[in-house]
């Protein structure tokens, strides 16, 4: 089986427009939250929101300003991770060259769009047509739009495959891009992650699941508070990150260094609840994702949590790390939810942690828990508190993502040496 | 209003060559429209006129200015012959 390379990444999320930008706020624990606009707010007065740092559109051609705003930040992340990867479109072995997204709603500003215009015009007393709608709405829709969108911009021709699992599913597309390098039915593949669903009408299904935080007193920004014992849920954020992988051996042919190897994927099913998390499958996910890296706990030093601010997902998820990797006592991982920082990306937030994890090992800085002022003591682990921590030897990371539905996916990454 | 309503949709959103727009002779299929473009291109009109024009599949036979033709034909036909107004809300 042949090692696969992580040579190029990529990201555009609350914290910033491009990777670098959002490790570097994420080490500086700022946090990106903040309220809603005003169409929204004047229903959930409440709510709060983790918004792009920039406008997809601004950052692309013209021609791809009528892709839906999820599918738009897959290309801006695509396009900076294969720069970094130094790949240009058309490459000689295209049909090698797959294409995996991860995306747990699609395009869900085509959909409220639609909707909106739908009411406009009804309510417009016979002024216009409500049965008119735009051609493109359903190939900007469809939840494979980004996949479709990446594989005619880069020529790719290896399978352009979409999965959607709720929080778990650019962290499921990693780990199937991963498995599909690894036994030899790829050789390279960019897997992207995005969301954008900070709309009113997704907006108002997420608040009647009673899961959204609620404006922390002294600061909207740090509403978002996982692990902690005042923490009310998660913020929701909208974004995209991408990575390049490739098989070593694609790599070594023209000389380009690996910012990583991605070598540990693990995955299960509660089959148990369609929101409340099981423990007992969390923790058979990160042991598949161990034992495939062939590494031991002890050679994990940072570990991105799934860490939403959730009343039970904390909890469970703390105890399922115990069980993997030993009480505070016992171990020296050291572990964060950077959600505290740029919110819940849903279909974009295990590929997002994954980056920052990936960067956090290869600078030897950690990115913190921001929010983390008074630990639940049911959350007893070294979560980072507040700041980040830096001057860290970290050889391998781990990053967890576990969806509503039931759907775990844990994964390994390690040092490569150049 | 027609006219400029479609060419500005193909210069700025197809990129199309505005010097094209010069030829009078000009065929719709020299414009290489793919049908989803085509259907694209109409909705610009629908839009403004508020109902869905028959079958595009007949306008890469004609020549520009015969589709123009047949778009304000169609138009007419359900205004009671008349022309209206195209402009969107908001536009001047």
């Amino acid at each position: 089986m042949t090692k696969v390379l992580i040579t190029g990444m990529g990201a555009i999320s609350p914290l910033g427009a491009d990777l670098p930008g959002s490790f570097a706020q994420a080490l500086a624990g700022h946090c990106a939250i903040g309220p809603a606009p005003a169409d929204i707010a004047k229903w959930l007065p409440d709510i709060l929101l983790a918004p792009a740092a920039s406008e997809p559109h601004t950052l692309l051609d013209s021609k791809h300003a009528s892709l839906d705003r999820a599918s738009q930040f897959a290309m801006v992340a695509a396009g900076e991770a294969m720069t970094t990867a130094n790949i240009t479109p058309q490459p000689a072995d295209a049909r090698r060259f797959g294409v995996f997204v991860g995306v747990g709603f699609g395009g869900a500003h085509t959909v409220d769009g639609l909707y909106s215009r739908f009411q406009s015009a009804v309510q417009s007393e016979g002024k216009r047509n409500p049965v008119l709608m735009h051609p493109l709405s359903v190939p900007r829709m469809m939840a494979n739009a980004a996949a479709a969108a990446i594989s005619m911009r880069y020529g790719l021709n290896g399978p352009s495959n979409t999965y959607s699992v709720a929080c778990a599913s650019s962290a499921i597309a990693i780990g199937e891009a991963f498995r599909a390098i690894r036994d030899g039915y790829l050789d390279a593949a960019i897997v992207v992650g995005c969301e954008a669903m900070l709309t009113p009408g997704s907006l108002l299904a997420w608040n009647a699941l009673r899961v959204m935080a609620k404006p922390h007193a002294d600061d909207l920004a740090r509403s978002c508070r996982p692990f902690s014992q005042d923490r009310s849920g998660f913020v929701l954020g909208e974004g995209g990150a991408a990575i390049v992988l490739e098989s070593a051996a694609r790599a070594s042919a023209r000389q380009q260094p690996a910012l990583g190897e991605l070598c540990g994927y693990g995955c299960s099913s509660d089959a148990a609840h369609l929101t409340a998390p099981s423990s007992a499958e969390q923790v058979y996910a990160m042991q598949q994702a161990l034992d495939d890296a062939g590494l031991q706990p002890a050679d994990i030093q940072y570990l991105n949590a799934h860490g939403t601010a959730t009343e039970t997902g904390d909890v469970v998820e703390t105890e399922s790390i115990r069980t993997v990797f030993g009480s505070r006592e016992h171990s020296q991982l050291a572990i964060s939810s950077t959600k505290s920082m740029h919110g819940h990306l849903i279909g974009a937030s295990g590929i997002l942690e994954f980056v920052l994890a990936v960067m956090a090992m290869n600078s030897g800085s950690l990115p913190p828990t921001a929010t983390l002022e008074v630990p639940d003591p049911r959350c007893d682990l070294d979560f980072i508190p507040q700041t980040a921590r830096h001057g860290c030897q970290v050889d391998a990371i781990m990053s967890n993502s576990f969806a509503f539905g039931g759907s775990n996916a844990s994964l390994v990454a390690r040092r490569y040496p150049q | 209003m027609l006219e400029e309503i479609i060419k500005n949709y193909l210069i700025n959103t197809k990129g199309k060559d505005a010097s094209l727009f010069n030829d009078p002779q000009l065929q719709v299929a020299a414009l290489e429209l793919d049908s989803l473009d085509m259907v694209e291109m109409l909705f610009e009109i629908e839009d403004r006129c508020g109902f869905q024009l028959p079958d595009p599949t007949r306008y890469p036979k004609m020549g520009f200015r015969e589709m123009l033709a047949d778009i304000e034909a169609a138009i007419r036909e359900h205004n009671n012959g008349e022309l209206p107004d195209l402009r969107l809300e908001g536009e001047q």
